[in-house]
């Protein structure tokens, strides 16, 4: 009797001294895929792996509460918000080089036209280049490489009239291949600059 | 012994005193650009009421294209809504009365380094997965007041009660 009082007593307490129940729930991302997440607590954790799956933490010390599924009523009312605001999806470009240059091939001076023409129409409030080289040369010359056609991207869309309020310019040199290849292969498709228009 | 009742007696005439402040000083151009260089990891796509970020002492009105900072504040109002899109592509939106700090971040392909911490203090979130998630999903993790999750290359959507 007064070991279960003062069990009580000891749960009241470390309840009472938490903050809010916290709710996780697992929905497909945009393209339609439902990836995983564990929600860990000190008490144990729980798995998130279907759409809809819906946990609940109500102290740090317990275990996360059963997996249930979440009702699409509960969601549009407390993730309305949220789910309004989200950004939309970017607009994203490729545009190729020549071998060991800057120089872009043909084809994507078209490209050219069309980031610009999305910059404007989207009203861009950011737009974000990567340069990336194949795996042929030395990760030095790489580096610079994709440097070089990062800047030259973005030194072209501002001189065509691309629209944006802020703009960031990366290098992955052979980093983050679109093809993966072992080191030291020349593959075109990797001689590239990605161009993401938010 | 003496060096102490030395300084307490320098302190009491006053001179410890201006000198702490003369150092105290000199050391702000120091602690401020400390501040200043956190790392940009964002900015603020999408919003809507009241929107602010705050860096340290600073409270900034958030706006498009404001930039956010590791270690930044993004706070909502009632009502008060905002986007954030990090630099590989996640993103994050907030609804109204909300808080989000991005804690430690690392987007650097070149290097093979990525990190994501995120800190979820109060109110209604929806997570979307960008590249980290593709290329070192382990190294994603959302904190909350009273529990972690480990995410892999999905859509989450979170709620801290009041």
């Amino acid at each position: 009797m007064r070991a279960s009082y003062c069990l009580g007593l000891l749960l009241t307490v470390l309840l009472g001294a938490c903050g809010g129940r916290q709710s996780i729930v697992l929905v497909p991302d945009p393209d339609g895929r439902v990836g995983r997440a564990e929600v860990i607590t000190a008490g144990g954790k729980r798995l998130l792996d279907k759409s809809g799956d819906m946990t609940q933490v109500r102290s740090r010390i317990l275990q996360p509460s059963a997996v249930s599924t979440a009702q699409a009523g509960y969601l549009a009312e407390r993730f309305g918000e949220a789910l309004a605001i989200e950004p939309p999806a970017p607009e994203k470009f490729v545009l190729y080089f020549e071998t060991g240059t800057t120089v872009l091939k043909p084809p994507s001076h078209e490209v050219v036209n069309q980031i610009v023409a999305a910059s404007q129409r989207r009203k861009a409030i950011s737009i974000a280049i990567s340069g990336h080289t194949d795996t042929a040369g030395s990760v030095q010359l790489n580096d610079d490489l994709a440097r070089q056609r990062a800047d030259f991207v973005h030194q072209l869309l501002t001189l065509r009239g691309a629209e944006f309020k802020r703009i960031s310019v990366s290098s992955h040199g052979k980093g983050n291949p679109a093809v993966p290849t072992a080191d030291g292969v020349a593959e075109p498709r990797n001689r590239r600059a990605e161009i993401t228009v938010y | 012994m003496a060096y102490y009742s030395s300084m307490t007696f320098l302190w009491g005439t006053g001179i410890m005193k201006l000198l702490f402040c003369i150092v105290l000083l000199l050391m702000l151009p120091a602690i401020s650009t400390a501040a200043g260089e956190a790392a940009v990891v964002g900015h603020i796509q999408t919003l809507q009421g009241s929107v602010w970020i705050e860096r340290g002492a600073l409270r900034l009105g958030g706006e498009a294209g404001s930039e956010v900072r590791q270690g930044d504040i993004l706070r909502t109002g009632k009502p008060g809504a905002v986007g954030l899109v990090l630099l590989d592509n996640t993103t994050v939106s907030l609804g109204s009365g909300s808080e989000l700090v991005v804690r430690d971040y690392a987007f650097q392909p070149r290097e093979g380094k990525f990190t994501l911490v995120m800190q979820m203090l109060k109110g209604s979130f929806s997570y979307v997965s960008g590249l980290i998630g593709k290329l070192a999903p382990d190294a994603i993790r959302l904190q909350l007041p009273e529990a972690t999750i480990a995410v892999r290359g999905t859509k989450l959507l979170v709620e801290i009660g009041d």
